[in-house]
């Protein structure tokens, strides 16, 4: 061990800068490192020429020894979730998908052991993870039957230096699990050479024949993702108000009664394809285009809008019908329409 | 080239040879920061045992001349290893090159071109060779050392 930088110029004094043509030697150049760096097992060559002129003035070379240096093996890992977030479920769902991705960030082709938890704190559940998969097509999409069920020390993934593959996690999620609950789950992965605190080396186990030295990353990794139970129900309440010819709320004929429909969505996420279909009383008569959805008129006909009045046929009485398309947790929509006493 | 130089110095005799009065040695360390008294770090220059990407390497040449005369127009020219990208040099007289060491100049008024054609400054990881251009006279009996830094790719 060499202290200081004692490898500074102190003992020539060189300022002058000569305009000398030197012949030097002709180097080829590898190809750039990869964005993993210098893949391990490569050689680091260094060797240096002179060129001066002798007393007799004459031109003569020198060549340095060729110091060498084998790069070793640099063990990192990265794992990320590939889920654009919590990755919404439903209770006693099973082969619920969570995707990973795990990258070879070191310089060496590695192999990875997987592991997958569940116990972690700050959710309301535990999922079951039933199955790890490899995705074996990479199409970034688990395909059951095509993916291939991973199997520690059987299949590990074994990534070439900047290589990454796709990982699927199946769970099941407890069926006492209810809305708005959150399921961690930890993809984890390691080398399969060496793990530990950074800077551990194992001799002679890297990638060409050097020691294998575990990064900043500890050679391993892992990354948390997250089902969530989205349920979202459905309730619906109908009201009425009479206003009578004479001005009063008096239930006679020729009376107009005004009812009003409120669908409200509560859990969490969304309902789709939500519709609203009410019959119009015995005794009453429908008054033609009196509909609205959330305070706007919409038409009895068959046409673009949400609205339709269905005309009675025979024993079949008339119908309202209003499409409300696709409704978040939390959100309500009134339908009114009006009937006349007969 | 440099095979036929080999070449030449395999069948040349070694001693009392003037091709050889001047001797070269290239050597490399590897530059580690380590724990020093007070929670301070020291930055230290070891013997590469283990070598990985990022880590900071230090060349060093050293010169001297083993003759009876003196070695004038002495330029020492070392073309980077591949793996490694050029981190500089305290050395005064060093000059460095971006195209394969056809020209040589301070980094600071080299250009490199882009493959699109842009041309920009030049920047240390460009560097393919270094080279010492020493004006003086190397005496008989007289040594020195040259350094430059680099970090593995």
């Amino acid at each position: 061990m060499l202290e200081g930088n004692f490898w500074a110029i102190k003992n020539v004094r060189l300022t002058l800068i000569a305009p000398l043509i030197v012949a030097t030697a002709s180097v080829s150049f590898a190809p750039r490192a990869e964005a993993a760096g210098t893949v391990a097992g490569s050689t680091i060559t260094n060797t240096a020429t002179a060129n001066y002129t002798d007393a007799g003035g004459n031109a003569q070379t020198a060549t340095s020894n060729t110091a060498n240096l084998r790069v070793d093996e640099l063990l990192d890992v990265a794992v990320t979730s590939a889920d654009p977030g919590d990755i919404p479920t439903l209770p006693s769902g099973v082969n619920q998908v969570a995707s990973f991705t795990v990258t070879n960030t070191g310089n060496g082709s590695e192999a990875y052991g997987l592991t997958v938890t569940t116990a972690l704190g700050g959710d309301q559940f535990d999922p079951t993870a039933t199955s790890i998969v490899l995705d074996t097509n990479g199409n970034g999409v688990y395909d059951a039957g095509v993916d291939t069920v991973y199997a520690a020390g059987t299949n590990d993934p074994v990534l070439a230096p900047d290589a990454s593959i796709r990982v699927f996690v199946l769970s099941t999620i407890p069926g006492t699990s209810v809305n708005g609950d959150r399921g961690q789950l930890s993809l984890a992965a390691a080398s399969r050479t060496l793990t530990g605190a950074p800077g551990a080396s194992a001799n002679g186990q890297g990638q060409g024949g050097g020691d294998a030295v575990v990064g900043t990353s500890g050679g391993d990794g892992s990354a948390n993702g997250a089902y969530v139970v989205q349920a979202a129900n459905i309730s619906f309440t109908k009201t009425s108000s009479v206003v009578d010819p004479f001005g009063g709320s008096k239930i006679v004929p020729g009376s107009i009664v005004t009812y009003t429909l409120t669908a409200t969505v509560s859990g969490t996420g969304s309902l789709t394809n939500v519709a609203i279909a009410d019959n119009v009383p015995a005794n009453t008569t429908y008054v033609a285009e009196t509909m609205t959805l959330q305070g706007a008129s919409v038409t009895d006909a068959t046409d673009a809008d949400a609205g339709v009045f269905v005309p009675p046929a025979g024993a079949v009485p008339g119908r309202i019908e209003v499409a409300l398309g696709t409704v978040a947790a939390s959100q309500t929509r009134t339908v009114t329409f009006n009937v006349r006493i007969n | 080239m440099r095979i036929l130089i080999l070449l030449f110095l395999l069948l040349s005799p070694v001693s009392g040879h003037a091709a050889d009065a001047v001797a070269l040695d290239s050597s490399v360390f590897v530059e580690r920061e380590v724990p020093a008294a007070g929670g301070k770090t020291k930055i230290v220059l070891e013997e590469p045992k283990v070598v990985i990407p990022g880590d900071r390497l230090v060349f060093i040449l050293q010169y001297r001349n083993t003759g009876t005369q003196s070695a004038k127009d002495f330029v020492v020219t070392n073309p980077m290893p591949a793996p490694v990208a050029y981190q500089g040099t305290s050395d005064t007289v060093a000059q460095v090159s971006v195209d394969g060491g056809k020209t040589f100049a301070p980094l600071a008024s080299l250009k490199v071109r882009e493959t699109d054609g842009t041309e920009r400054a030049a920047r240390p990881e460009d560097v393919t060779h270094v080279r010492w251009v020493l004006r003086e006279p190397i005496a008989a009996g007289a040594q020195g050392k040259l350094s430059f830094r680099g970090v593995v790719r």
